[in-house]
């Protein structure tokens, strides 16, 4: 993958911890997260029905859909919880100078 | 040692209940009698993006039969039409006996049917299984004007669906309010009007004197004279538990098989869950009978844990929703016992919550939003809820202050 596919999402600062952002390139929406441990980012539409997961409830590990309870680990992507069964596609995150990039494949 | 366990019911907590007990006990056969011949399947889309094309049939599965294949769970399309508690056996319309170690009953409701006039119960639709779903998918592609007796869930998202099918519809709803069993009027009102809006018409607080058929089309004469010509009906006045198997057996029944807080029913050996269980909550303690996919799904796993000897209490904090045009409608808890209620926002595009509090405790939440708007609030009321969390009403009366700075870490 070159350097290109490592897309800017904003400064470190504009997450609260254990809360995520939305980030919309193209024509995709993310999510990344700040968990306790770092940086992570999923697609940003839950996979169960077309809703966006940026008003979805982050605890620990987990984003749990706003519409229907669906829930799915945020570092691995799997669908842990009913209605929600295929999993959740993850992003590679780095930090670099207190920016968040993601890669985008 | 190995076990007999039978599910009778191939619904969603049978299936749940199933798998739960595979994952305790490899060793015991475990064996689902469903009367539909379908693997067990999620019905909340069946009025809503199943009519919509949004979803089809193979999309509603919960699993393959591959998976039940791989965990050992039988599935068998059978009709049981006896059992014997004491001798520990079901009997099928076709003379086949089934004899089990440990029985759990997860039967569903049905729907209740208008008794108006018999001549019309084949021109009246009902909606509960896939069956029903593509019959009345298929025979409103070709009717206009369609009158839904009942404005609860089932027939509001009918209606919301066929509205964007470009249908004209008329819901006619006994009650003051829609939902008028478990919403509360301040969100049946918002639902209302986004109905209105949509241009669908809400007649309250009339009953139906008479349906009159007219050649294909229908005259429907309500309590005020009133006359409504439509060319299609579909009722949802609520359901019933399915128990009709007990009535004349030890089993105890009292609207629905009345269990404790582990499924277990008055007979020994013998567990029910789901829609046909009345069972005893130790948080509210208090009974109760929930129709819902997320009751379904949690009371299915946690008679599974007690079947496979796990002794495990049921004490999920009940929650629902309801999808109807851009709106998702959600309720935690119990909102009936109260003495306080607090609003949280006044725009339905940020979303619009009523909290019910006892003794300053959250007892019940019931919001409604456009999609996504209130369901993070909802699933942190639940927990402070779960939790007896004593909370500050400013910040759950103030959109601008985020929920979660009450949870506790």
């Amino acid at each position: 993958m070159s350097e290109e596919n490592w897309i800017e999402v904003g400064s470190t600062d504009s997450i609260e911890e254990e809360d995520l952002i939305r980030f919309d390139h193209q024509d995709k929406t993310f999510c990344v997260y700040k968990l306790t441990d770092g940086f992570y980012a999923t697609d940003g539409i839950c996979t169960h029905e077309a809703v966006h997961l940026e008003d979805g409830l982050v605890m620990d590990d987990e984003i749990e859909c706003p519409m229907h309870q669906g829930i799915f680990n945020i570092k691995s992507g799997e669908a842990l919880s009913p209605p929600a069964c295929e999993d959740l596609k993850t992003y590679p995150v780095k930090v670099d100078n207190d920016k968040i990039f993601i890669k985008i494949d | 040692m190995k076990n007999n366990i039978i599910i009778l019911g191939g619904g969603q907590a049978g299936i749940y209940a199933a798998r739960e007990i595979r994952q305790i006990d490899s060793k015991s056969n475990i064996k689902i009698l469903g009367e539909e011949n379908l693997l067990p399947y999620e019905r909340p889309p069946l009025s809503k993006d199943f009519f919509l094309d949004k979803k089809k049939e193979e999309d509603l599965y919960f699993h393959s039969s591959d998976v039940l294949k791989n965990e050992n769970i039988e599935f068998e399309n059978i009709s049981i039409n006896k059992v014997d508690f004491e001798n520990k056996k079901l009997f099928a319309k076709n003379d086949n006996v089934y004899s089990y170690d440990s029985l759990l009953i997860s039967t569903g409701s049905e729907n209740k049917k208008i008794t108006l006039d018999n001549n019309l119960k084949n021109d009246i639709y009902y909606l509960r299984n896939l069956e029903e779903a593509k019959k009345i998918k298929e025979i409103v592609s070709n009717k206009n004007k369609i009158t839904i007796i009942g404005g609860g869930f089932i027939g509001l998202e009918i209606a919301s669906s066929l509205s964007q099918l470009q249908k004209k519809v008329i819901v006619i709803e006994i009650g003051s309010q829609l939902m008028g069993r478990i919403i509360p009027k301040q969100i049946a009102d918002l639902v209302q009007k986004t109905h209105i809006e949509h241009g669908n018409e809400i007649i309250l607080n009339k009953q139906i004197e008479k349906i009159t058929k007219k050649n294909s089309d229908y005259e429907i004469l309500l309590n005020d004279n009133s006359l409504i010509e439509t060319d299609f009906i579909i009722a949802g006045i609520g359901s019933t538990p399915t128990v009709k198997l007990f009535e004349n057996t030890n089993l105890k029944l009292d609207n629905g098989i009345v269990t404790n807080q582990f499924c277990e029913t008055s007979i020994k050996d013998v567990y029910a869950a789901g829609d046909v269980s009345n069972f005893y909550h130790p948080f509210y303690e208090r009974n109760m009978r929930l129709e819902s996919y997320q009751h379904a799904q949690n009371h299915g796993i946690c008679a599974g844990k007690n079947i496979a000897g796990v002794k495990t209490e049921y004490s999920s904090i009940p929650w629902m929703w309801s999808d109807q045009f851009n709106l998702n409608l959600q309720l935690t808890g119990i909102c009936d016992e109260y003495d306080e209620i607090i609003e949280r926002g006044n725009d339905i595009n940020n979303g619009v919550i009523y909290f019910f509090l006892k003794n300053n405790k959250i007892r019940g939440a019931c919001g409604v939003g456009v999609i996504g708007k209130v369901g993070r609030d909802i699933r942190i009321t639940s927990k402070l809820s779960e939790k007896n969390t004593i909370v500050d009403k400013q910040i759950l009366s103030d959109q601008n202050l985020k929920l979660n700075k009450l949870m506790q870490k």
